[in-house]
């Protein structure tokens, strides 16, 4: 049993079908990036899974169970969603401290999280007076303060400078590293790429792919090849006799599923002469433009 | 249910809000009194029990329920309350507890203290003052007014999201509504949540009409209803909302 798993989730608001039969796992000790453009339901599955919202069919469980069925909700999950809000009237402290109370969490978990989020200066000024940074960083110890096994976090650079950023990417990575699992939403690949192990993406609320980023993005699966010959056209023939899908490039072949290995073999074989021979690497942005489309709703 | 009225306790405890409202129904109390008391040429017993009876806390008790469970769309905390808290009834029913507790004792700073400058200044001036007995009366019944007033207060929160909305109608209906009642259908209007019902308990005329009103045990039967069914309303809209 996986500490989160989505199954057959889906989600209708009257005729917008936001989520459709998504499932997918999150693994202990790895960083899930949940990839998607704007609009794709990422947020959607997230609201669903944390109880926010009522899925109109599937399920979405933490360890098998319901997220309102977890006896001590914040002791097992941390979330952190987009449109984070606090009190503004409130300290950062007494935000807190109300939490602690509600999730049953020793007192000194207030200060303790005050402290990794690198808030403590600031914890006893009200949230109004709060640059967006610091309340995302709010957001983060609200759902440290329960030391979960299950992290959620929803676009959570957003508002972060570079150098918040990259303490979030510390942070997700000390998490997993931990053994907790994690699942960090995005709609810029580029944000997550360095810090996740596995991803699913997500376009128009239906799944287009799941695994590791490199079987997901990486085109590990499916091999590309840039070839130039003295007949191009006879070693395009031979390589399609073979099955493998080849395209013109220019002055040359693109060969979709072939390594450059299989490629020279073919070359060899039909006795073609060849210019030039390269992997192409997708770059991960292409890869997951193609994936998704550069769909958004 | 212990841990969700701490929390909701601790919320009221840690913004201004509770301190301003307390603040604002204390001066308006005090002034009202303090004015009566110190220039009305003769006041009789029965002048004095209204005078102690009618704090000014009802209404500001009913805004803060409102604000306290309206507030959570505004500020847009709710979310933070139900991941913390996923259970949605026991939510609503510890905001409902919290909130009268929090009006009893916003009535009982109020009652307390306007009583005391009340007796001082009627002491002072040689009028009559009520007994011990009378004040105690008095006292209980404002408490319980207030507690049912905020546990009302926030069962038309959670009914009626948008508090701007909330508080203007609840304004008219106190100010507009229930007085066109009074006037025009007085029977019905002793059974009204905001000053009907409410002076059957404190048995003080409502607006200065003379009314047959409720007992008290029946009024506070009648707000009881008043609260359940907002309850029902506002927790069957709490539970089916997507909080999107």
């Amino acid at each position: 049993m996986a500490p989160v798993e989505v199954r057959e989730l889906s989600k209708r608001f009257g005729h917008v079908q936001a989520v459709k039969q998504l499932t997918f796992d999150v693994r202990p000790g790895r960083v899930t990036g949940f990839l998607g453009p704007n609009g794709a339901g990422k947020s959607t599955t997230l609201r669903a899974l944390l109880g926010l919202v009522r899925p109109t069919a599937g399920t979405a469980t933490f360890d098998g169970r319901r997220y309102e069925e977890l006896e001590r909700p914040s002791a097992h999950v941390g979330a952190v969603l987009e449109d984070a809000s606090f009190h503004p009237g409130r300290t950062a402290r007494n935000h807190l401290r109300v939490a602690a109370v509600l999730g049953c969490h020793p007192p000194e978990r207030v200060d303790a999280v005050l402290d990794e989020v690198d808030l403590s200066g600031a914890a006893d000024r009200r949230v109004k007076g709060y640059s967006m940074g610091m309340r995302q960083r709010l957001a983060i110890a609200t759902a440290l303060l329960g030391d979960p096994a299950v992290l959620i976090l929803d676009e959570p650079t957003n508002g972060l400078d570079p150098p918040g950023i990259a303490w979030m990417r510390a942070l997700v990575r000390r998490h997993a590293a931990r053994g907790h699992a994690v699942l960090v939403s995005s709609h810029l690949l580029a944000e997550v790429a360095q810090s996740v192990d596995d991803v699913v993406v997500i376009a128009r609320g239906e799944l287009r792919g799941r695994g590791t980023l490199q079987e997901v993005l990486g085109g590990g699966g499916s091999p590309t090849t840039e070839v130039r010959s003295q007949d191009d056209a006879r070693l395009a023939r031979a390589l399609a006799a073979r099955g493998h899908a080849v395209q013109r490039d220019g002055d040359g072949l693109l060969v979709l599923g072939a390594t450059p290995e299989q490629v020279g073999v073919v070359a060899g074989d039909e006795r073609v002469y060849l210019t030039r021979l390269t992997a192409r690497s997708r770059s991960l942005e292409q890869a997951f433009f193609e994936l998704t489309g550069g769909e958004t709703r | 249910m212990s841990v969700l009225l701490e929390a909701e306790l601790l919320k009221l405890r840690t913004t201004r809000t509770f301190a301003a409202l307390v603040g604002a129904a204390l001066a308006l109390s005090l002034l009202v009194v303090g004015l009566t008391s110190a220039l009305s040429d003769t006041l009789t017993r029965s002048d004095v029990n209204s005078l102690f009876a009618a704090d000014f806390t009802g209404l500001f008790i009913l805004l803060l329920g409102i604000m306290g469970m309206a507030g959570e769309w505004r500020h847009r905390t709710i979310t933070g309350t139900v991941l913390a808290a996923p259970w949605r009834l026991r939510l609503l029913g510890a905001k409902v507890l919290s909130y009268a507790a929090a009006g009893a004792l916003l009535s009982l700073i109020v009652t307390v203290t306007i009583m005391l400058v009340g007796t001082v200044i009627l002491s002072i001036r040689g009028e009559v003052t009520p007994d011990a007995a009378k004040l105690v009366d008095i006292l209980w019944r404002n408490l319980v007014v207030a507690a049912l007033l905020g546990a009302l207060g926030v069962g038309i929160g959670g009914l009626i999201r948008n508090q701007v909305v909330a508080i203007v109608g609840t304004l008219a209906v106190s100010f507009v509504l229930e007085p066109t009642l009074f006037a025009l259908v007085p029977e019905v209007a002793r059974f009204a949540p905001t000053q009907g019902a409410p002076s059957g308990i404190v048995q003080v005329d409502a607006l200065g009409g003379t009314i047959d009103r409720l007992s008290a045990g029946v009024a506070v039967l009648v707000m009881l209803g008043w609260i359940a069914l907002f309850f029902a309303a506002a927790g069957a809209r709490l539970r089916r909302f997507d909080l999107v």
